[in-house]
């Protein structure tokens, strides 16, 4: 029988949901232990006995001295780093809380100074170079576990290359932005998520950040100044997970 | 000498503690929550009222729909809307699944591998598949109804104020009814395999709790009469921690599943109240160990009022109208019982429907204290006298009993 790949889940800074999503796999992740052994992943389990990783995924975003110095562990001992999930990726809404660290800690603890070494949150991508990103907030566990899937085979995992929209006509839920006027991004935001927010009527809030190419921000721009929202509210709902100038 | 533990695992989020030993003695135990700040209610100064419910949720991923629903009822009564039962009934059973999915993720795959001596849930399955396989339905029953309700297993966006994007269907309220009525005899065996666990941290003394069973218009503790949190918990920010510390009347207090039963059985379903009474002696001990015994048996009081909810529901017939928000200037908290215990969200909404002063206190920030004085006694009885890994482990499993969710707890703020 081939030897297991070593598998390492690091949680930097974050809502714990990208590591959780990895647990909702339920039998599916029987399936993956078939070809993984996982050697570090302190959500699940307490042993720690990896030094080596074949595969190490990535969430959260860099926070404090803590996560980079994790991150740079991860990045070290590993030979495939995914960046998983919108944090690790882009940021999220916590990488979109204007000010300095400093004006930010004071705010909110009353204290000028940083006895815990926090900085600015930034994603992972943004530190080290990283093999596979895979976004969301949280992204589609089937994704993970199809990437994971395709690098147990030797298969460079996919990239999908289309918007929310196309997932969103397939399914035939009816536009939201165009036939109700809500504020949808789904034109424009990286597709993998099954159109979840238009499932429930409501449109899209861009939790997988920006798609690269072809798409055009400064189009769905003027569609929401038409629809009446001001300049305030749009900047910020394109700025909100991925940092996204219009 | 300081001892330095490494970081807890089978937690949610990083934290870990320091044992402060003078002349061989255990003076103090520090919990560091090492998780970086996220800064949540400075995002959501200033945003528009509709697209908060969905920042909030960001907060926590095991708790998102705790959080989407505290910070809808904050809002709706900043608005002074009133919603119909028909709303409340769904969002209460939004909550039901949350229970469910966050206490069998708890119990089963956090906990239970210490009860058998196991490092984690996957390698206890080999001995005790059933075991974890059952956790795992439950777990997913969770899980679904928080879809159904909330839109997505994480971070959903149909909960909004004055109703929700989606209604569920006649089929899948049927399917809840079926579901949580089959269940019931898994959550049952979880109460007998919980009720097994010896009592160690410290007596609590203090119970802090929402006046309904799952939300509230106010708290209540184990004094008389209901209040606003602002009147009896002071919140202090610690350097050694990025989660401030909250304390009841000066004094450490307990939020959770525990305090729940203690001061809520009245309102419990017919088993679990049943349940309640058998295992009442221990529980009225207020060992924080106790609390996942006291989990178990929400998880029969989750199913049980599932059922009722669905069947309640399916016999009025789903109207799935939502109430017309209508923007003003206003004041309002939401109190809602997350998994992990007492959750507030407080916002100052200006006349644009903007949000001008944010508030958010969670259960592990609420509990920090008493996690601290429970590491404390444990570290003082054990140092010297176990060797250190009994020592780690027995420190571990304490902060464990509280289901602390430490990334919940790093933002907390006054404005």
């Amino acid at each position: 029988m081939m030897d297991k790949l070593k598998l390492a889940v690091f949680e930097l800074t974050d809502c714990g949901g990208c590591a959780l999503n990895i647990l909702f796999l339920y039998e599916k992740l029987f399936d993956l232990l078939e070809f993984y052994e996982i050697t570090e992943f302190h959500m699940a389990t307490s042993l720690s006995e990896g030094s080596h990783y074949d595969v190490a995924l990535v969430t959260g975003t860099v926070s404090s001295q803590r996560d980079l110095a994790l991150l740079k562990e991860a990045r070290n001992h590993s030979d495939y780093l995914i960046a998983l999930g919108t944090c690790a990726t882009h940021g999220s809404v916590q990488a979109s809380v204007e000010g300095s660290i400093r004006e930010k800690l004071k705010r909110v603890y009353g204290d000028e100074g940083n006895p815990m070494r926090a900085l600015d949150s930034k994603p992972v991508v943004e530190y080290v170079a990283v093999d596979f990103a895979l976004p969301g907030c949280p992204y589609d566990k089937n994704e993970v576990y199809q990437v994971l899937i395709d690098i147990a085979k030797g298969i460079e995992p996919v990239k999908k290359d289309y918007p929310v929209c196309v997932e969103c006509k397939l399914n035939e839920y009816e536009c939201v932005l165009v036939k109700k006027g809500l504020p949808c991004l789904g034109p424009i935001t990286y597709g993998g998520c099954n159109a979840a927010c238009i499932r429930s009527g409501l449109g899209c809030i861009g939790c997988r950040g920006p798609l690269p190419g072809e798409v055009n921000p400064a189009s769905e721009y003027e569609i929401l100044k038409d629809l009446g929202y001001d300049d305030d509210y749009i900047i910020r709902k394109f700025k909100t997970f991925a940092r996204w100038e219009p | 000498m300081i001892i330095e533990l490494r970081e807890f695992t089978r937690v949610e989020g990083n934290g870990k503690a320091e044992i402060v030993v003078e002349n061989g003695e255990v003076k103090d135990v520090r919990l560091k929550i090492v998780e970086g700040p996220r800064f949540f209610e400075l995002l959501t100064l200033g945003r528009h009222y509709y697209d908060v419910p969905d920042l909030e949720a960001r907060i926590c991923a095991i708790c998102y729909l705790s959080h989407s629903v505290a910070s809808v009822l904050g809002i709706e009564r900043a608005f002074g809307v009133e919603v119909s039962e028909e709303i409340q009934l769904l969002r209460e059973l939004g909550l039901i699944g949350e229970l469910l999915e966050s206490h069998a993720l708890h119990l089963y795959l956090l906990v239970a591998p210490d009860v058998f001596g196991y490092p984690d849930a996957i390698r206890m399955a080999t001995k005790h598949g059933e075991l974890v396989k059952e956790g795992l339905a439950l777990k997913a029953f969770g899980n679904r109804i928080r879809e159904l309700i909330g839109g997505r297993e994480i971070h959903g966006i149909n909960v909004k104020p004055g109703g929700f994007g989606r209604y569920p269907t006649v089929e899948e309220l049927e399917n809840i009814e079926r579901e949580s009525e089959a269940l019931l005899r898994l959550a049952r065996r979880a109460v007998r395999l919980f009720a097994s666990l010896e009592p160690y941290g410290e007596k609590a003394e203090h119970f802090v709790a929402t006046d309904g069973y799952l939300w509230g218009d106010k708290l209540i503790s184990d004094e008389n009469g209901s209040f606003h949190y602002m009147e009896r918990i002071e919140e202090r920010s610690l350097v050694y921690s990025f989660a401030k510390q909250s304390r009841y009347k000066g004094e450490p207090f307990f939020v959770g599943a525990l305090p729940r039963l203690l001061l809520k059985a009245e309102m419990l379903t017919p088993t679990a109240k049943r349940l309640f009474e058998e295992h009442r002696e221990k529980l009225v001990t207020g060992y924080v160990s106790y609390n996942n015994l006291a989990q178990a048996i929400e998880l029969v009081y989750a199913l049980e009022r599932a059922g009722e909810i669905a069947k309640k529901l399916l016999d009025k017939g789903i109207k799935g109208e939502n109430v017309p928000v209508e923007v003003k200037e206003g004041e309002g908290i939401g109190y809602v019982e997350a998994p992990r215990g007492v959750l507030i969200h407080h916002y100052l909404i200006d006349s644009e429907g903007k949000i001008a002063y944010s508030n958010i206190i969670t259960p592990t920030a609420l509990n920090h204290a008493m996690m601290e004085a429970s590491l404390f006694k444990e570290a003082r009885e054990l140092y010297g006298e176990a060797d250190e890994g009994a020592l780690i482990q027995r420190l571990e499993e304490t902060v464990r009993a509280f289901d602390p969710c430490i990334s919940c707890s790093v933002h907390i703020v006054k404005l």
